[in-house]
């Protein structure tokens, strides 16, 4: 390509990372499907569901193809502005936050109804993208450079805390931790952070007595013994395994989950939507859509892994990990193997704020890597 | 381009982490995919049994709702055991089985039975259809003979509340009804299910949280059958704690029959504690209407009423106070120092105000006129003159010190704050400043002002306890089923009137004669031997054109309303109450009769009947 081009920025479609659309598009499509059969017994209140559903996922690509349109690099200018912004929506949820079922998430911008804590996942990953990116290191990072990022996520992350929204805050944690570990540590700064993490946690049990709320401390506890309350905390998870477990090998077939079916899992379109994949579909179906996800990540990760620049790498890798924590603890929640706080299954769960957080993230991926070639 | 080689190296760098960070998120996949494989193929098969078969189910056991009790004890809202037979269409496998064993049991023609099978269709197939609701103990009996092994259908034990005392009380005690989709996709944390019922109204919503008590569960074997085997283990569940009125039902509905026109309201009061004595809206409705559902029809035609039975007047009901107001304007002149109480002012029935007229209600005018005589019969000019050395925005500050313009607090669902005009509201909202006409109608109570009687009666026993203007109570106590006392109301003062002893007496002495003087407005509600102290009101609906003589020629929505607010200090209890009738003509006239009825039956004395003169 001659020097002289006007436009260096803008790409043949040769160069748009598909499989990634498609995989996103393939599970929301899966999603609907499967948020169509769990809201089956709502009637007319589980159709307008399912047409919600539809209707973010529009609006979910539109935004994906807009937001291909420019530069990542300029994600770099608006990294500090977008994260105040979050910081100020985070607190403004206190004053003019619709308080649904006993927590605070919500703010409402006339039609629009919006959860600012959904924005803070990517906010953790742009700044911390941001921080990350102009200290080249060789041989790991000092103590130092991992005091500084981790005081800055620690403000959103106890903003969210305090709504309470346990889910979201131990996601962004997570999201978080897995940022730094990948920037690298040197040996005395992991030891460091290792004997820190160790000293916090008798603290943390101490103050999460004090600061949890009732439900959030049932939960961890029947996690560890779901029989103790068979009708409160410990219900959805012995339903929830019932319903996997008796899906078999093939499952029990579209809308035949009668376990399902409303009767036993009250949040089963939103949290609980992979026990109906696993019922109605069973073994087969679960692994169609966990080879799905693996093969997004692994996408995901080759894009990183191409990227020509820190910035670029760390966001891709930030996206990832967003998806891939999503995945991990909503799946290990609704199997038993992790506790139930309240995390949706990326593009399946029912929530239009987190099925766009999702397409975000992909057109993020999907830009990067378009712009992997100029440099 | 010294910096490109480090870049590459840290770029490097990150890469070769990145593919340790595949490495782990492939291995977290594959222990998902491992567990999966457990609970599926090893274990699938038990959980299959445990999803059809011989299974455990987790029954909910509601918990029966706490009672509702008026101050001396009565039941105003209690539970009463009824059963609801449903079908759950999915699992019915035999309806014309049904509908053969079990027509007569359920008192039903075989037609009648069908169509409900026929509609039972249009909800989901695993929910349950209800075909019998309310049934008693010996229905169910028959009617369990009858379906013994028959699948799919299920008798549910669901408390009907039932309200003794019917209309009694309607608007304080509230309705239930069925939980909405909308509540119901919001609150799961909440612990309620489809087809729940919860308060909508009254105090059943505004003490939902105290009246609803905690679910239980049973864990009940069942067979491949659906049949029940018996019970494995179970929690009780906790009865919903009783709310106690400050209201006696036999009291209030003294005042709801009093009460002989279309619409109003009535407060009564208990000045020193701020308990609410009686609350009446009129017109009212049968509580038991709605329990356990309210028909469509009769539903319909309480909706559409124009009276709007359903609205609670005492909290909601927004009326000008008209004269009554002139206590508000009285006492802001007299601690303003802006009258003394001696000076008169002139009344030749009308006052010009830059070619604006504003009349008084007596057009021949009533001469002189100082304070006393202003409000003993009522003459607007002397408040227009008054009101004008005022200004409009310091009347409001008083109203707002009598209460007006804020919610009193009571506890009742959807309160409303009515409504305190002021200059800066004025220019809020219309964009226009206030003008010397709005200050002349405010001060005697009229134009944009408007509150809600319960609002008026706080301001009367104001008047009637030195000046504490207290938050109204209509519950006196929560308690708890094994007696722990959740709530007990407590005198709250809201604030203090800054009015000193001297002006309390002149407007106590004023409001006196009312009532006492041949030539008081509220003379109708006079009682020998109590000394009652009021104030009459009356409220135009719409701008008076010219005058008619006989009130009947008027249309009904074109009358004034009448007001009366009164008080009694000087007993051994105190008393103070508003009475508003919608349309009523004049306060003297249509409302002072009840309050004199009212406070005679309070005091135990016989009513004296209108005096003759």
């Amino acid at each position: 390509m001659p020097q002289t081009d006007l436009k260096p920025k803008w790409h043949a479609p040769r160069s748009v990372e598909w499989p990634l659309i498609l995989i996103s598009l393939m599970l929301s499509g899966i999603g609907i499907g499967l948020i169509f059969s769990a809201t089956a017994p709502m009637g007319e209140v589980g159709r307008s569901l399912v047409l919600k559903q539809m209707t973010w996922c529009s609006l979910g690509l539109v935004l994906m193809a807009l937001f291909v349109l420019f530069d990542y690099h300029s994600l770099d200018r608006w990294a500090v502005w977008f994260f105040a912004a979050v910081v100020i929506a985070l607190v403004a949820v206190w004053g003019l936050g619709k308080v649904t079922a006993g927590s605070r998430r919500w703010i409402e911008l006339g039609l629009l109804r919006f959860q600012p804590s959904e924005f803070a996942k990517l906010a953790v990953v742009l700044i911390l993208a941001k921080y990350y990116q102009d200290a080249p290191s060789i041989e790991g990072r000092q103590i130092s450079d991992l005091v500084k990022p981790l005081l800055l996520v620690g403000l959103p992350i106890i903003l969210v805390l305090i709504q309470p929204d346990l889910g979201t805050a131990s996601l962004m944690f997570l999201v978080a931790v897995s940022m730094v570990a990948v920037a690298g540590l040197n040996r005395r700064a992991l030891l460091w952070a290792g004997g820190a993490l160790l000293a916090i946690v008798p603290v943390l049990a101490l103050v999460g007595d004090k600061l949890l709320l009732g439900y959030q401390k049932k939960r961890l506890i029947t996690f560890l013994n779901p029989d103790t309350d068979p009708l409160g905390a410990g219900y959805h998870i012995i339903q929830s395994q019932i319903a996997i477990g008796s899906g078999g090998l093939f499952g029990k077939g579209f809308l035949q989950g009668t376990q399902n079916q409303l009767m036993f899992l009250p949040v089963n379109h939103t949290d609980f939507i992979f026990s109906i994949l696993a019922e109605e579909w069973g073994f087969v179906g679960c692994a169609v859509v966990l080879i799905l996800f693996g093969a997004l990540f692994l996408r995901a990760m080759a894009v990183a892994d191409q990227a020509r620049d820190n910035f670029g790498a760390l966001l891709v890798f930030g996206c990832t990990v967003i998806l891939f924590w999503h995945v991990a603890i909503n799946v290990g929640m609704v199997m038993g193997l992790a506790p139930v706080v309240g995390v949706p299954l990326c593009f399946l769960s029912y929530g239009g704020s987190a099925l766009l957080t999702s397409f975000i993230c992909i057109a993020i991926m999907v830009n990067v890597s378009m712009r992997r070639f100029s440099y | 381009m010294t910096e490109l080689p480090i870049r590459d190296a840290s770029l490097a760098y990150l890469r070769n982490r990145i593919k340790v960070a595949i490495v782990i998120m492939l291995l977290a996949m594959g222990l998902l995919a491992a567990r999966l494989w457990q609970l599926q193929l090893l274990r699938g098969e038990s959980f299959i049994e445990m999803s059809q078969g011989n299974r455990v189910r987790v029954v909910r056991l509601p918990p029966p709702r706490g009672k509702i009790v008026d101050s001396a004890g009565h039941v105003v809202a209690e539970n009463s055991p009824s059963f609801t037979f449903s079908i759950i269409p999915g699992e019915l496998k035999d309806p014309q089985r049904l509908i053969r064993t079990c027509s007569d049991a359920l008192g039903m023609t075989p037609e009648k039975l069908r169509g409900l099978l026929e509609r039972s269709g249009t909800i989901p197939r695993f929910m349950a259809f209800p075909l019998k609701r309310n049934m008693s103990l010996e229905e169910v009996s028959l009617l369990k003979s009858q379906v013994t092994d028959l699948k799919g259908v299920s008798l549910e034990a669901r408390p009907r509340r039932v309200y003794p005392w019917e209309e009694t009380l309607c608007h304080v005690a509230g309705t239930l009804g069925e939980i909405s989709p909308e509540a119901l996709a919001k609150g799961p944390k909440l612990g309620y299910q489809a087809g729940d019922l919860l308060g909508k109204s009254g105090i059943e919503k505004e003490y939902e949280t105290h009246l609803k008590g905690e679910e239980g569960w049973e864990k009940i074997e069942i067979d491949a059958k659906g049949r029940q085997l018996g019970v494995v283990s179970r929690q009780a569940p906790q009865p919903g704690a009783d709310v106690i009125l400050t209201v006696d039902a036999e009291f209030q509905r003294y005042a709801e029959d009093v009460f002989i026109h279309r619409a109003g309201s009535i407060v009564a009061v208990e000045p020193d504690t701020g308990r609410i004595l009686a609350m009446v809206s009129k017109p009212g409705f049968d509580l038991n209407l709605f329990s356990p559902s309210i028909s469509e029809r009769q539903w319909k035609a309480l909706n559409s009423d124009p009276l709007h039975p359903l609205e609670n007047r005492s909290t909601r009901g927004l009326y000008s106070p008209a004269s009554t107001f002139k206590i508000v304007t009285a006492a802001a002149g007299l601690a303003e120092d802006r009258i003394d109480p001696q000076h008169r002012f002139s009344c030749k029935g009308s006052l010009d105000l830059r070619g604006q007229v504003f009349r008084c209600w007596n057009h021949y005018g009533h001469g002189k006129v100082g304070l006393h005589r202003a409000i003993v019969e009522s003459c607007d000019i002397y408040f227009y003159e008054l009101g004008l050395r005022l200004g409009g925005d310091r009347i409001a500050r008083w109203a707002s010190h009598f209460g007006l313009g804020q919610p009193t607090g009571i506890g009742l669902p959807q309160e409303l704050p009515g409504l305190l005009p002021t200059s800066a509201w004025k220019l809020r909202t219309y964009g226009e400043p206030w003008k010397d006409g709005e200050t002349v109608t405010l001060a005697i109570g009229q134009g944009y002002l408007v509150s809600t009687p319960v609002q008026l009666a706080m301001m009367t026993a104001a008047l009637a306890n030195g000046g504490k203007l207290l938050k109204p109570a209509i519950v006196q106590k929560v308690v708890s089923l094994d007696g722990k006392m959740i709530f007990d109301h407590q005198p709250l003062v809201r604030s203090t009137l800054p009015l000193d002893r001297g002006a309390f007496s002149l407007l106590s002495e004023a409001m006196r004669d009312v009532v006492s003087d041949k030539r008081g407005t509220g003379k109708r509600c006079r009682i020998p031997g109590l000394n009652i102290k009021a104030k009459t009101g009356t409220s135009q609906v719409i701008r008076i054109k010219e005058r008619i003589a006989e009130e009947d020629r008027i249309p009904y929505h074109e009358r004034t309303h009448a007001i009366f607010v009164a008080y009694v200090d000087d007993q051994p209890k105190k008393f103070a109450l508003v009475v508003i009738v919608e349309h009523g003509g004049g306060g003297g006239a249509s409302a002072a009769p009840i309050a004199r009825k009212i406070i005679a039956r309070y005091y135990g004395r016989p009513d004296p009947g209108d005096p003759s003169d």
